[in-house]
């Protein structure tokens, strides 16, 4: 009896093991464990059994019935779960097939780049003004210190509406403008579109500027160089070349442009080719502002007392700002708008 | 301002390089252009041409003695003057010449000497390349040394043929009741009174300061040489030279201003030239005729004004250095400052600041420290319109339009098509000098911008196209005075295209999906229930019978929606598309200032459907404002329409319309028989109130 029930159990635990399938094994439970399985069999053979060595088989036989029962549950488990796998690998998915969704639409490369120029004045505390585009002579030249008549108009070819009124030359009339209704400390930019009458590769009739402008009692040419040496740093990147060189606008003096590093030659130039930097034409540098202190003129125009106040001012084109930042030459892509321009911007 | 390295190297000694100078000279404010070699010419090695970019300030710089003192100060070097043959007094000349100046004001200084036996002839080759390389054109020795002298010394000097002039009396006056001069390049000029002349007698001879005449011209039988050197009124220069398109190297000088303490030199120097180039013998005497004006005042220059303007205080050595260097004279010192006395040949210092402007430049910009200023509280944020922009931006972007950016110009045409979201009529602001003569007009519109954007690319092909534009439009309100509106507009043409694989075709597009942008426009400024959609009154360029116009409850003027009139499209060559256009601002005048939050419901809602057939013609949403303002029944929260039918078994000339019906209640859960009988009720009440038989 011992041996026969050592044998039986390898027979079963051998079979179990080997079963590959639900059906086979239930067929498995009922050859062993059924009404007429072998091991119930066995149990009810117990009776003829005498009664010294009932206990010990019975203990034995109970044993082995649990072991098998908990063999069959463990092998049950384990092709449910084989059978779930084979199942979530027959319905994997391609991923190498392209994604699924909407075409989305595209901001103008524009308005991102005034975007940037606007939250980084934000970020140092600047407020925003705006102003009307058709503007009138008093606003546009007069108390920009440029009476009629005066040389300075020539820097700005205008589109007049009538004797009195052009379409904005600059943004630079709505420092006018905020001046003449508010007192100071003021720190202000003013973006928006101006016209030119010009029109080539560089030049658009009309393009984007932001005026921006500061006053208040001791406002100094140093606070104009750090203010915008950080502006440019932001905008560009931090360790980039800055210069200031003296220049000329009517509505500020001392006056400066604003250069920095040439980005295609780095500012070398004339590069070890002998090519002229076709960016910056062998000069290493690339013209981004204009700015300057506010001329004591047009203080006196707004109603100011310039022995009592002090500020600067400063104008960028943002076109200019985004052709040299993406490496853009003609300045009519901006305004042609095709969309697969407008697409490369998308992860800006 | 073209000029050469070795031409400026005979007034000031300096070493270094071409570059270098350049270098300097930018960084001084007289900004270069460009720099390039010219061609050899023999001994001295190569020579360089500079070109600089003077602004309108700086006069004193159109001439290369100007430029040269800039670099003597630059650099403390030498700076000579080249040799003259000096004037004396000499009775003779009033015989051969007399000079009468009508307007002191206008001609504030008019000198003038005489060189006789003059040899006409070419200029030597040195002379005509150089004079070449300066964008001069060479004429004959006795032009060419006027025009030398003028771009050395920035004075511009004319040559008249003194034997031409038969009254020997040169009158300066206002051209008055002449009408006509020809100028010597032969080009009749129609002039007006205020316009100055030179004139010989009563015959005008030469444009005051602009341009010479022909009958006076130098030519090869001339003998004996007026020159001029005078000093004309900047503003009348400009008028004339601006009113006939005329700019001229002189009326350029004019315009900017010219020394007035530099004629004679000017003079001098021409006559030495002309003895040396023509043979001229010239007459000693000078014809100096001068304004009595009032001499430049000293300029109070404040220690602490420059220190505080600049954000950096210079030493009294460095103050005197950089204004003695550019040629001005301390005429006082005190406490406060100095006292500074300007040269004649720098008309653009005149004021405190102007000095400042001085120091800082020779100073060098590069050595004023840089600091940040503390900035007052108020700003910092992100305004209303802004966030209104950029809010609506990425809404549209989302909806799958990009933004274009559009020139604001139009044909009278395109504003006659399309007249925008103005109220009423409105004339377009014209433009007098348009870049192009179709453009001529401010848009009304934003669509023309955005139908030429679909245009482009129909002709490239594309299958699709979806864009907006936000921006300004303009017109004339009824006084005739330009109003500016920010305004969104959206054009759509095509599907929607999905990426990825093609499981099924989108459908086109259509009028119902165009004012879903919009109602998601009035969703983000939360103004839905303070807008209608009214039928009449839509732009024509719309299709009658698919388009809209949007109100605000006030009655004011929103906008509009729509598919492109057909002969529109016809007409102007574009494909069936979709369009709206808003009016920004108003809308954000009507969004609601603040944001109250309501709880949440605590109860579920139950939803039943209904569906009706009613006239074709019948608007979907009467039945919805029946509900919810006459019905009004407290229990039902929501009613939407979610289908329209028309087909069999609907008749002819019928729809069927589906409508959703929440009812739900604050205190409690409905239950069904609640739902239904009130349900029941309703949709017998709009049998009875439409006519409508409720469809199974």
């Amino acid at each position: 009896m011992q041996e026969s029930l050592e044998t039986l159990r390898e027979e079963i635990l051998d079979r179990v093991a080997h079963c590959g399938s639900e059906p086979e094994l239930d067929h498995l439970r009922v050859e062993y464990l059924g009404r007429k399985g072998r091991i119930t069999l066995l149990l009810r053979g117990l009776r003829e059994i005498p009664a010294e060595e009932r206990p010990q088989a019975g203990e034995q036989l109970n044993r082995l019935r649990q072991l098998v029962e908990e063999q069959l549950e463990a092998r049950l488990a384990e092709l449910k779960a084989r059978e779930k796998e084979r199942i979530l690998r027959e319905e994997r998915v391609d991923i190498t097939l392209p994604g699924s969704r909407w075409e989305r639409g595209q901001i103008h490369p524009l308005t991102l780049v005034m975007d940037e120029i606007i939250d980084v004045f934000l970020g140092m505390g600047f407020e925003i003004a705006r102003g009307p585009d058709i503007e009138d002579d008093y606003h546009n030249f007069e108390a920009l210190n440029m009476p009629k008549d005066h040389p300075a108009r020539d820097m700005q070819d205008t589109f007049f509406v009538s004797q009195e009124r052009v379409l904005r030359t600059h943004t630079s009339p709505v420092q006018i403008r905020v001046m003449e209704s508010r007192k100071p400390p003021l720190q202000i930019i003013a973006p928006g579109a101006v016209y030119r009458h010009d029109d080539d590769a560089t030049h658009s009739p009309m393009f984007h500027q932001v005026e921006g402008f500061m006053v208040d009692g001791h406002i100094s040419f140093a606070d104009l160089k750090g203010v915008l040496t950080h502006f440019i740093r932001r905008i560009f990147r931090a360790e980039i070349k800055v210069r200031f060189r003296p220049s000329f606008f009517p509505f500020t003096e001392p006056s400066a442009e604003i250069d920095i590093e040439c980005m295609l030659c780095g500012g070398k130039g004339i590069p070890k080719d002998q090519q002229v930097c076709r960016v910056c034409r062998g000069s290493g540098w690339l013209e981004i502002l204009g700015a300057g202190m506010i001329d004591p003129q047009v203080f006196r125009f707004v109603g100011y007392d310039p022995e009592k106040v002090s500020g600067f001012a400063f104008g960028m084109g943002v076109e200019r700002i985004a052709m040299l930042k993406f490496g853009i030459e003609d300045i009519r892509l901006f305004f042609q708008n095709d969309i697969r321009f407008l697409r490369q911007f998308a992860c800006l | 301002m073209k000029l050469t390295v070795h031409w400026l190297k005979e007034f000031v000694s300096f070493r270094g390089s071409p570059q270098k100078i350049a270098e300097a000279l930018t960084m001084a404010g007289l900004e270069v252009e460009s720099l390039v070699p010219l061609p050899a010419e023999g001994e001295g090695g190569n020579d360089w041409l500079i070109e600089i970019s003077v602004t309108p300030n700086r006069g004193d710089c159109l001439g290369i003695l100007g430029v040269a003192r800039e670099i003597a100060a630059l650099t403390g070097e030498h700076f000579n003057l080249p040799p003259t043959s000096p004037h004396a007094g000499d009775p003779t000349l009033k015989q051969v010449i007399d000079v009468k100046v009508m307007h002191p004001r206008l001609c504030p200084r008019y000198s003038a000497r005489v060189v006789q036996s003059v040899r006409v002839a070419p200029s030597p080759s040195w002379m005509q390349s150089r004079l070449e390389a300066c964008a001069i054109r060479s004429i004959n020795n006795v032009v060419d040394v006027t025009n030398w002298v003028m771009l050395e010394t920035g004075q511009p000097l004319h040559a008249f043929d003194l034997a031409r002039l038969t009254s020997k009396r040169i009158v300066v006056r206002r051209a008055g009741a002449i009408k006509k001069f020809v100028t010597l390049d032969g080009i009749e000029r129609q002039l007006a009174p205020e316009d100055l002349l030179i004139c010989d007698g009563d015959a005008p001879t030469a444009l005051a300061g602009i341009m010479g005449g022909e009958d006076s011209e130098v030519r090869t039988d001339t003998q004996s040489v007026l020159l001029e050197s005078a000093h004309f009124d900047p503003l009348t220069i400009r008028r004339t030279a601006k009113r006939l398109g005329l700019h001229s190297e002189a009326s350029h000088r004019f315009e900017r201003g010219v020394d007035p303490e530099g004629t004679l030199y000017a003079l001098d120097r021409a006559v030495f030239l002309l003895e040396k180039m023509a043979g001229g013998i010239p007459l000693k005497g000078v014809v100096d005729r001068r304004a009595r004006q009032k001499g430049p005042k000293p300029i109070l220059l404040r220690t602490e004004k420059v220190k505080g303007l600049l954000g950096i205080g210079l030493s009294p050595k460095e103050t005197e250095r950089i204004l003695k260097s550019l040629g001005m004279k301390i005429q006082g010192r005190t406490k406060a400052g100095l006292k500074v006395m300007p040269p004649s040949f720098r008309r653009d210092l005149t004021r405190e600041i102007d000095l400042i402007e001085e120091l800082a430049r020779l100073h060098s910009y590069d050595r004023i420290p840089s600091t940040l200023p503390l900035v007052q509280p108020g700003g910092g944020k992100v305004d209303a319109p802004l966030r209104w922009e950029r809010k609506i931006r990425s809404f549209m972007v989302g909806e799958g339009l990009s933004e274009m950016v559009n020139l604001p110009f139009a044909s009278s045409d395109m504003n006659r098509r399309f007249c925008g979201i103005w109220q009423g009529q409105r004339s377009p602001v014209a433009i007098l000098n348009p870049l192009v003569q179709g453009d001529a007009e401010m848009r009304l519109s934003l669509i023309p911008g955005l139908a030429g954007n679909l245009g482009a690319h129909i002709a490239q092909k594309a299958r699709g196209f979806r864009a907006f534009d936000l921006g300004k439009v303009f017109s004339l309100d009824p006084k005739g005075v330009p109003e500016e509106r920010e305004c969104l507009a959206g054009i759509i043409f095509g599907r929607r295209e999905r990426k990825g694989l093609r499981v099924m075709e989108e459908p086109p597009l259509t009028l119902l999906d165009v004012k879903g942008l919009v109602e998601g426009i009035l969703e983000l400024a939360g103004v839905e229930q303070s807008t209608v959609w009214t039928i009449p009154d839509v732009p024509s360029c719309l299709h009658p019978g698919k388009a809209a116009s949007l109100q605000f409850v006030d009655g004011s003027r929103m906008g509009y929606v729509g598919e492109l009139h057909p002969n529109l499209c016809e007409e102007l060559g574009l494909p069936s598309a979709l369009i709206f256009e808003l009016d920004i601002e108003g809308l954000v005048q009507y969004a609601p200032r603040q944001l109250t939050v309501r709880s949440l419901p605590r109860f579920p809602s139950v939803e039943r459907d209904l569906s009706i057939v009613l006239e074709d013609g019948f608007p979907a949403q009467q039945i919805v404002s029946w509900i919810k303002e006459q019905f009004n029944h407290s229990l039902i929260e929501d009613v939407h329409v979610f289908d329209q039918y028309k087909g069999a078994p609907v008749p002819e000339g019928k729809k069927s319309l589906a409508y959703t019906i929440s009812y739900r209640a604050k205190d409690r859960t409905l239950t069904d028989a609640e739902v239904n009988s009130l349900h029941r009720d309703l949709i017998s009440r709009i049998g009875e109130v439409f006519g409508a038989q409720l469809r199974e």
